[in-house]
């Protein structure tokens, strides 16, 4: 008798167990350009700041980018994919603070990875089920990202520092490191 | 088998599928679902919505499969397309809303002489339960965004909390004892057009006025509930109301028409900022986000949280026996939208 009730779902999608997503140029950080695609959700363009600082200071970058995504819970438009692929040797993309930021910024790590531009992608750590949801819909289950305690938003400046410096070994090691 | 033993196990089986919004479901088979298809002109393929982050469509057969597991009749089914239209209307619900830390629910209004047709509720217990096609339509919906664009609590669907009624609030316009025009003739349809408007709600609040006549003082208890700090998340913290037919006629004797009652309400609706920074509230980002810290020290400043009537939908529904209505707060934007019910308006 199952058999002859209707599936609302469309059918399920097959995933990839593991599919290559990552670029296989991992980045040199001495001299790289790198772009920081915050999402205008509060402290995110601080957090994302304090990181650049600490690559320029710390390993070498020769400049960061800061870009905004306006609409935190939709993909990265595409013209602002190609220019960060055309200005920055790597993007960093956060902070996924909220259910569909947190998504979307990983389907944005997905994608620029895809287009041969390694990226950090940030969430915080209430998210991570919504975003490694994202990623198995992006064909890329198992997608490594940076995960920081949750909340953001409601940190002052300084606590947000110290967020980006706990999170910095991390993002290296994405950025740098292939798989 | 018994018959009852195989429906028991056809609704089981839909459980363990994942399919169900936590209650039994009609399992939809293709005799039945055919039946939805044959009360519209759309083909079964079509795509009727896109969620783009996610990647997934909902076509006309995925709408009509999902609206018979929710237990509407096949005729509801014009009614469930075009109150999908309209909640895809909403620019919330399109981009990210079902997956918002905010968890809202839709409000779908219904209008014209499909409300008596199909015997839609408009009037008492307008917010339900109680009335299959305000339960089923609104119920619909919900089963779509979580089977057709697969978001589902705790996985793409993040709500902290979510809302009571979350996918149940579907509500007819009270028309007959409404003294305005309904929601749909605002929106631009002719007098006897059926149609379905939506909005995305992050809740709603009751005001119980029955002790004045005034309708200065009823519109100001209507002001202080709409503007209450909880709710000012952004600049600006927009609000829509469903008036109770007893407070509608009330302002509509003292004169005021509606669009009246929308400019009294933008212009008193709102709070000083001392209000606002002792909520920790009164700073504002460059993109609209408050925030504690707020260098202005004008705590007297009256900040106003609606800027535009065009964004405050008004709507009559409920029953004449207390003057009582309720304060629904919008999540994004109203879309100012009416969808014609068959398509035709």
């Amino acid at each position: 008798m199952p058999e002859a009730i209707l599936d609302p779902t469309g059918g399920l999608r097959a995933v990839s167990e593991g599919a290559a997503v990552l670029t296989p140029n991992r980045l040199r950080l001495a001299g790289a350009t790198i772009g920081l695609l915050s999402n205008t959700k509060q402290n995110a363009a601080l957090f994302l700041d304090e990181l650049g600082k600490l690559l320029v200071e710390r390993h070498g970058v020769a400049a960061v980018t800061p870009t905004v995504k306006t609409v935190f819970a939709l993909p990265v438009p595409e013209d602002q994919l190609a220019q960060l692929k055309e200005t920055c040797d790597a993007v960093i993309t956060g902070v996924g603070d909220c259910g569909s930021c947190s998504a979307s910024a990983v389907a944005d790590g997905v994608a620029f990875e895809r287009h041969g531009v390694p990226a950090a992608v940030i969430c915080s750590d209430a998210f991570v089920v919504t975003a490694d949801a994202m990623a198995e819909l992006r064909d890329a289950k198992g997608y490594h990202y940076a995960t920081t305690a949750h909340p953001v938003a409601v940190l002052n400046p300084d606590e947000v520092r110290k967020r980006a410096e706990e999170v910095l070994p991390e993002v290296v090691s994405i950025l740098t490191t292939a798989s | 088998m018994t018959q009852p033993e195989a429906a028991q196990e056809a609704i089981e089986y839909c459980y363990e599928q994942d399919w169900t919004d936590g209650l039994p479901v009609v399992p939809a088979s293709r005799p039945l679902v055919d039946k939805f298809l044959a009360q519209t002109e759309r083909a079964p393929e079509e795509v009727i919505g896109r969620i783009e982050q996610v990647g997934r469509d909902c076509t006309v057969e995925l709408a009509a499969i999902n609206a018979a597991m929710a237990g509407c009749k096949p005729e509801y089914f014009p009614v469930v397309l075009a109150a999908f239209e309209a909640v895809m209307a909403d620019r919330a619900a399109r981009g990210g809303g079902w997956q918002s830390t905010s968890g809202p629910a839709p409000l779908i209004v219904v209008n014209g002489p499909v409300r008596a047709e199909l015997g839609f509720n408009s009037a008492g217990g307008a917010f339900g339960p109680g009335f299959r096609p305000n339960a089923t339509v609104a119920r619909a919906i919900g089963l779509i965004v979580r089977n057709a664009f697969g978001i589902r609590p705790h996985v793409l669907e993040q709500a902290t909390q979510g809302l009571p009624g979350r996918w149940s609030i579907c509500l007819a316009e009270n028309e007959e004892e409404s003294p305005w025009e309904p929601l749909s003739v605002e929106c631009g349809l002719g007098e006897d057009v059926s149609a379905v408007s939506a909005t995305l709600l992050r809740t709603c609040e009751y005001v119980d006025n029955r002790h004045t006549q005034d309708p200065e003082q009823v519109l100001a208890d209507i002001a202080d509930t709409m503007a209450r700090t909880g709710a000012v998340i952004f600049r600006e913290a927009p609000s829509g109301l469903v008036l109770g037919p007893e407070h509608a006629q009330m302002l509509a004797k003292a004169g005021f028409s509606k669009a009246d009652v929308k400019a009294w309400l933008v212009e008193h609706v709102g709070r000083r900022r001392g209000d606002l920074r002792r909520a920790g509230k009164s700073g504002l980002t460059e993109n609209g986000v408050r925030h504690a810290d707020d260098p202005a020290a004008d705590d007297e400043a009256f900040e106003r949280f609606m800027s535009s009537p065009a964004q405050l939908p008004v709507v009559v529904a409920g029953a004449r026996n207390a003057a009582m209505s309720m304060v629904v707060r919008v999540f994004g934007l109203w879309s100012g939208k009416a969808v014609p019910v068959g398509g035709k308006a």
